[in-house]
This record gives structure tokens, sequence and C-alpha cells, in this order.
């Protein structure tokens, strides 16, 4: 028994160095204590669910198990123009053969889709505690981050329109600038609520 | 290439899988090699997502959201976050419509406002005077509520860092709490594994002849759960040398298919030993639970066999317990 924990120890360390060296590759000489990591895994996520494959996510982890792999093998290092260059080649391969063995779930997903109207108990608690969370994770936000999203996305058509030009020229910005802005805080709350509504 | 050059239009057909292959190709590429590229999309999404949400598409593009865009679960978990966020979004705008002004804007309204009274009252002379130190009173006024505005902004901002540094380390905290538990866990589940090794080698060098072997090699008693009034635990006598006790636990009714039972050490209340997932058997109405452990982790004390049911989803909840006490003789 003691040389199976021996053994797990050393895969453990194995996975942890494989890892690092992912991270490492990811930053490019830049220490983002991850955050590059985070954003090609969320890029690579959406890539996966923009493709209609079930399981986004253990596909995007896949994909960047199979570059760290690489990694390994190249002693650390791999030709390419840039990283995310590499990891979107391995993607689709991690693609092409989730579409050979999976055709079926593909279909499966889309009646999934056509049942999603009906509005059962289980969906009423999961929106009211939706509305709990996104109360608790604003107070989180920086108070001018919170003003800035609320007023960003508030109003509809025109009023919106000429809501955002006016708060573009009042933190004097591009209206460009400032909707990325507000995308990446109304990110940060999605992430939060989604992880408070996760704990329930 | 597709037809429209609208890039917001294109952006569009590439989030509702309308766009022709090989475009829709390079925005895929594009998607995760270009971070610009990736923000721009994930902001056109969003406004997508806010459209349909308020009812503003229509036609083919509404057909597509809702055949294309809706049959993924993600998308549709990003829809409902959506419809909830602009609830409370248009609640939240209807309480603060004014906090955020740049400076220049703030600069403008403190002078449109300014001028507009000079102006109305600049005409009559004998409160010019008066005016004047009426408009330095309320200079100085605004002056002071703009400082102690910055000064309270400064303080919350700063309580608002405290806050979050404290629940940072709450997170913290309660994940080393989780990884210590989870090491006790596995130190006990190995414990028990090293014992049952034990008794499995002394049942070995016992077959051999290395052993004496006296007294029986199993022993076997029936328990009945703790009543919640007082109940005297049940005494077992289990004869020295013995190799293996069995308990059949006479269950009280419930619903569980499969159950689990613990044996625990009732001076410190640690876990002895775990079954594996049982199926209870039957006596007649009744159903009962047979476990068979090691009697070397028996000593002369008071024990309690804890029986937990599981249900489908893996989910475990205590029962009952059946306490006893050893006496060896």
């Amino acid at each position: 028994m003691a040389s199976t924990t021996q053994k797990q120890n050393r895969s453990a360390e194995l996975r942890e160095q494989t890892f690092r060296r992912l991270l490492a590759w990811l930053d490019q000489g830049v220490n983002t204590n991850g955050q590059s990591y985070l954003a090609i895994r969320e890029r690579l996520l959406g890539y996966f669910d923009r493709k209609n494959c079930l399981h986004a996510d253990e596909l995007a982890d896949e994909t960047l198990n199979r570059v760290a792999r690489r990694l390994d093998e190249e002693g650390g290092n791999i030709e390419t123009e840039i990283p995310a260059k590499y990891c979107y080649i391995v993607a689709r391969f991690v693609f092409m053969e989730y579409l050979r063995t999976n055709e079926k779930k593909i279909a499966a997903l889309d009646d999934i889709g056509r049942q999603a109207n009906a509005i059962s108990p289980e969906d009423r608690r999961r929106k009211e505690r939706m509305f709990e969370c996104l109360d608790r994770c604003s107070a989180k936000l920086e108070a001018s981050q919170r003003e800035l999203i609320f007023r960003y996305y508030s109003g509809e058509q025109r009023v919106k329109i000429e809501n955002r030009r006016e708060l573009a020229q009042t933190l004097e910005i591009s209206v460009n600038a400032l909707s990325i802005r507000a995308c990446r805080i109304r990110d940060r709350l999605e992430n939060c609520v989604k992880e408070c509504a996760g704990h329930e | 290439m597709s037809n429209s050059t609208d890039p917001n239009q294109v952006i569009t057909q590439y989030l509702l899988g309308s766009l022709p292959e090989g475009e829709s190709g390079r925005l895929d590429e594009l998607s995760i090699t270009s971070q610009e590229f990736a923000e721009v999309l994930s902001a056109s999404e969003k406004d997508l997502i806010d459209a349909y949400v308020q009812g503003e598409l229509s036609g083919t593009v509404l057909a597509q959201f809702e055949s294309h865009y809706l049959a993924s679960p993600i998308r549709r978990g990003r829809v409902e976050f959506a419809e909830a966020f602009q609830v409370f979004a248009r609640k939240q705008s209807v309480v603060d419509d004014s906090s955020i002004r740049g400076p220049a804007d703030l600069d403008r309204k403190q002078k449109g406002g300014l001028l507009s009274t000079l102006s109305i009252f600049g005409q009559y002379a004998v409160l010019k005077w008066g005016l004047a130190v009426a408009v330095v009173f309320f200079i100085a006024a605004g002056a002071f509520l703009l400082v102690q505005n910055a000064r309270l902004r400064q303080q919350i901002s700063h309580e608002q860092a405290h806050r979050e540094e404290l629940q940072q380390r709450e997170t913290q905290l309660q994940k080393e709490l989780d990884q210590q538990r989870a090491g006790n866990t596995a130190i006990e589940q190995e414990l028990s594994q090293v014992r049952e090794e034990r008794v499995r080698l002394e049942e070995k060098a016992r077959k051999s002849g290395q052993l004496p072997a006296s007294g029986p090699a199993v022993v076997s008693f029936v328990l009945t759960p703790q009543l919640r009034s007082v109940g005297q635990a049940k005494t077992v006598s289990i004869p020295v040398n013995t190799v293996r006790v069995t308990m059949q636990l006479n269950l009280e009714p419930n619903d569980y298919q499969t159950f689990a039972v613990a044996l625990l050490d009732q001076s410190n209340h640690q876990t002895l030993w775990r079954s594996g997932k049982l199926k209870a058997g039957s006596r007649g109405d009744d159903r009962t639970l047979k476990v068979s452990f090691s009697a070397g982790l028996l000593k002369p004390q008071g024990y309690a066999l804890q029986v937990s049911g599981i249900s489908a989803n893996g989910q475990s909840e205590v029962l009952s317990d059946y306490p006893f006490k050893v006496v060896k003789y």
C-alpha cells in the first residue's frame, strides 16, 4: 500500500509540473497568475459550445491537456506563432474526433433546445436564487463599476443606444471601449452569480 | 465571404450558426487567437441575448436564435442570467440615476446653473451685493460637500476592499478546513484497511499454525436500534482470540434500498471501521443488515454501529445507532 501511495504522490507531482509548464508557456514570459490560462480556457469553452458540443468544458480541458502533454514531450516549448494559435489547432482536432463519436448527442441537444420553454417550480426556485445572488454579487462590485454596468444595460432600443452614447461621452471613452468595459464587468457578475447559485 | 458587410451583422450570423463554413472557420480561429475579437464577440453576444430577452428580435433572426442558439444548455443559462439581470438592472437604474458624472459633465452642469442664476438676478442692482454673498456662500458650501463626498467615497471604497479581503480569507480558511477534513477521512480509511490487513494476516498465521487458535473463529449477535427513550446498550460477550464478529442489525421501517454501516468508538466518537454499500435481507416482515468485521477492533468498552441509508443519487442519511458494550472473557 505504501508503494501505491508513493506512486500516487509521484504522479501528482508530475501533473503539477506539467501544469506549471503549461501556465508558463501560455504566459510567454509575463507572469499573469494563471489569467492567460483562464482566458484561453474560456475561449475554448466558447468555441466548443458554439459548435453545439455537449460537455464543452470537458473538451476545452481535453484540448489543454493535449497541449500540456505535447509541451512535456517538447521540453517546455512548441514552435508556433502564438500559444493560442496552437491551442486552436489542437481544439479543431478534438472537435473533429468529437464529431466522429458523438453525432447522436448533437441531435439530442437540438431536442433539448426545443423543450426549453416550460417553467417548472424548480426553474422558479432557481430564478429566485439567481436574484438573491445578483444582489449579493453586485454588492461585491466597486461602486463605480456597479453604476456603469447598470446604466450601460438600462433602457431598450433607442433609449439604450442614447444612454450608452451619453455614458461614453461622460467617461470620455469610445462606445466600443465602453461596451468592452461593461462586458467584462457583466462577465464577472455572471460568473459570481453562477458560483453563488451553484452553492445553494 | 458572407453577403453582409456590417461587422455586427456578421458576428450575429456567426453566433446564430448561419455563416458560410469558410467564414465561420475564420471567426472560430479569431475567437481563440485574438483577445480583441474574443471581447467584441462576447459583447455582441450579450447584446444579442438582451435583444432576445427584450423581444427585439423578429423574423429569421428570432427563428435562428430559438432553433440554434437556445440548443445549448450553456447558452440557455446565459439567457436565463440575462433575464434576471435585466430585471435587476431596471430596479437599480431607478434607484440611482445620476451617480456617474465625468469631470467635464459635472463642470458643465455647475457652470450652467450658476450662469442662469446670475442672469435672473443680475438685473436687480439692489440685490447685487446680497446675491454676490449668497453665491460665494453656495460655492463654498458646494465645495465643502464635494470634498465630503469624495472623502465618503474613499472611505466606502476602503471598507469594500477590507470586506473583500475578509471574504477571500474566509474562502481560503474554508478550503484549508475542507482539505483537513478530507485528509482525516483518508487516514480513517487507511487505518481501517491496515487493521483489516493485520487481522487477515493473523488469521493466515493461525491457519498455518504460527499463532495458537483458541476460542471460536466467528461470533454472531443480533442488535436492535437504540430507541429515542433511554435504553441500555446490549452487552456482547466475546471470547478472547475470536477472529471475526458478525452482527445482525434489525432495521426500523424505511424506504432505502442501500445502506452503509460504520463502527464507532463511543469513548471518542472515532470511526473504527466502515462497510461498503449493503443491501438489506429480510426476516419475515422485518428487514435486516448483516455486517462482519474483525474482532481485533473491539476492546472491553462501549461501541455503536451506525446505519445510514444511501439514496439513488449517492447521498446518505443516518438512520439509527445500535449501541453495544463489549465484554471479553
